[in-house]
């Protein structure tokens, strides 16, 4: 069973005085299935938000439809069952992380000891145990971002939806979502969420989304969206700054790049070049091979091509 | 349903809790207090009036500050939450955008009522030190008082459920100056030559909320003078003009609610 169904979804805007019409989504369709990791993408503007906002009831949907665990959106059954954080979290800073997922868990109708043992357990787990104590005015960015996935977790929900998770975090911050996202998933939760870390995505993701211009460019695992062709090929040597100057001549000629560093080359050569041919040549020249590195098309290959794409068609509109 | 209540309960506190944190109302509750003091020393410059100047301007504080403290609180209640942008971890959880508003509206009557509490025990101790007892009149006056100021703050969070604070406040004290009033607009209405002033004073009775109903001390009632000092009305008259507050509240809350429900938070 899916998760989440959307089907068709539009929203559009009127501006607030002069009413002009702007379409934020214009048709987005995807499904999430039962415990998947499902990343939306998509540049600023895209609608990446919208859609997030429309799923969580914030935003009235203009066409479309759209159901989280079966039930239609915007429900309080929808929202009964999931868990939600927004992008840039902000919340009441007089209370203190206990207090907020009191507050949680009492929206989400659960019972006052049920909240106690499920809010000391999540603030252990968000890494908030030290600061129970202090009002959320003195959180710092990390700080704030944990507490808000807290608050999204109070009711252990099936679903997870984090808008931007990792935006602003430290190494270390991003690495604690991460472990917190791959938790989830393995106790079986489903985790939608936005994020520009596109290597964040690809580590992460059973599935992805790429909206560009309020409509999904593409959909499916990261590893079968991108060209596993080789595109490329970088071979290290180390060579020796004496090196016959013909020989290493002919060899980064067989190269599309070659930069020479003491006592090294970085040879680049094209998809379709015959590496052995290269290494044989680097031989010849001297060379020692340190490494020899495929390149294929990334997701943030991918990602950059769909927005220039859409950014080619703006112009041409 | 009960639920529900628990949602609203969990709403009303934590708006409470948020209230409270406003330094302003304690500003607001000094001032009440020095303007229970000053009766006592207007009171002692007149001859044998002192508990009458105590009851006038206790009663009036209550009034003016209760109402104005109303529209302030209220005024950013909803409005608030979109700005600071709090109310995306809220909305998104089980709760319907009624539950908040009403929930949100019962915070305030919390603190409003603890206020008007505060101002009421200014005005007793003022009382007790000119040693006089409260009577019934004063508190039939007390309770039209808290009535008015609730209304009032059901004005505000109307207002602030489509607009910012700076035009929520202004339709706000608009509304409450011209429902102070409206004695005088019957007046006008009665009096006046212009068809459109009649017309004016007509439309704003209809749509601006009675509220000298609520003060009508030193005023008249089916033609006959009350006074908190004298002959004031009777519980009959408190509990009809509560139903007159209540009805109104009723009212600007489901219009609240319903302008809510169709907001886009972006």
């Amino acid at each position: 069973m899916d998760v989440i169904t959307v089907t068709d979804l539009a929203k559009t805007y009127r501006t607030p005085f002069r009413r002009r019409r702007v379409d934020a989504l214009k048709g987005v369709s995807f499904t999430v299935a039962r415990g998947e990791v499902f990343g939306f993408l998509g540049p600023n503007g895209a609608g990446k938000t919208t859609t997030i906002r429309c799923l969580m009831g914030l935003c009235a949907i203009s066409g479309g439809k759209a159901e989280i665990l079966g039930a239609p959106v915007p429900s309080r059954a929808a929202r009964q069952r999931m868990g939600f954080l927004p992008e840039q979290p902000y919340f009441y800073d007089y209370l203190t992380v206990s207090e907020l997922l009191d507050l949680g868990g009492r929206l989400a109708g659960m019972g006052a000891a049920d909240r106690r043992a499920r809010a000391d357990k999540l603030i252990v787990r968000v890494g908030l145990d030290h600061a129970r104590g202090l009002a959320l005015k003195k959180f710092s960015k990390g700080m704030l971002q944990r507490a808000g996935l807290a608050l999204a977790l109070i009711n252990d929900p099936e679903l997870v939806v984090l808008d931007e998770p990792m935006s602003g975090l430290d190494p270390i911050g991003r690495k604690e979502v991460r472990d917190l996202i791959l938790e989830e998933r393995d106790a079986g939760k489903t985790v939608f969420f936005s994020s520009h870390i596109l290597s964040d995505v690809e580590s992460l993701c059973d599935r992805v989304a790429i909206c560009v211009g309020g409509k999904i460019k593409d959909i499916g695992r990261p590893r079968d969206l991108v060209d596993a062709t080789t595109t490329e090929t970088e071979v290290r040597l180390a060579l020796a700054d004496d090196a016959d100057a013909a020989a290493v001549a002919a060899l980064t000629a067989r190269g599309t790049r070659a930069r020479r560093t003491a006592g090294e080359l970085l040879l680049t050569v094209g998809g379709g070049v015959d590496v052995d041919a290269v290494l044989a040549a680097a031989h010849a020249a001297g060379g020692k091979v340190i490494a020899v590195t495929p390149r294929h098309e990334t997701l943030e290959d991918l990602f950059l091509r769909r927005v220039a794409d859409q950014g080619a068609r703006e112009v041409l509109r | 349903m009960t639920a529900s209540l628990a949602r609203i309960w969990a709403i009303a506190l934590n708006t409470f809790r948020e209230a409270a944190r406003i330094k302003v109302l304690y500003a607001i509750v000094v001032v009440v207090v020095a303007v229970n003091l000053l009766a006592i020393a207007l009171g002692e410059m007149s001859v044998s009036q002192h508990s009458r100047v105590a009851r006038d301007f206790g009663i009036a504080g209550i009034s003016l500050f209760g109402s104005l403290t109303a529209i302030f609180v209220g005024i950013v209640l909803l409005y608030g939450e979109i700005q600071k942008r709090t109310i995306y971890s809220i909305i998104s959880k089980p709760l319907a955008r009624w539950e908040f508003v009403v929930g949100k509206y019962l915070g305030m009557v919390l603190v409003l009522t603890a206020l008007v509490a505060a101002f009421a025990l200014a005005m007793t101790a003022v009382l007790a030190y000119q040693g006089v007892a409260v009577s019934g009149a004063v508190a039939k006056a007390l309770v039209l008082a808290w009535f008015e100021v609730l209304t009032v703050a059901a004005i505000a969070v109307f207002f602030s459920s489509f607009s910012s604070p700076f035009l929520s406040g202004t339709f706000a004290l608009a509304l409450w100056a011209i429902g102070r009033v409206t004695p005088d607009l019957r007046a006008a209405i009665a009096s006046s030559e212009s068809t459109w002033i009649k017309w004016v004073a007509k439309g704003a009775l209809v749509i601006v909320p009675d509220l000298h109903v609520f003060s009508i001390s030193g005023g008249d009632v089916d033609g006959q003078h009350v006074s908190v000092n004298a002959g004031f009305v009777d519980w009959g008259y408190v509990a009809a003009a509560a139903a007159h507050g209540a009805l109104w509240i009723a009212a600007l809350l489901v219009l609240a609610c319903a302008i809510f429900r169709k907001r886009d938070f972006v």
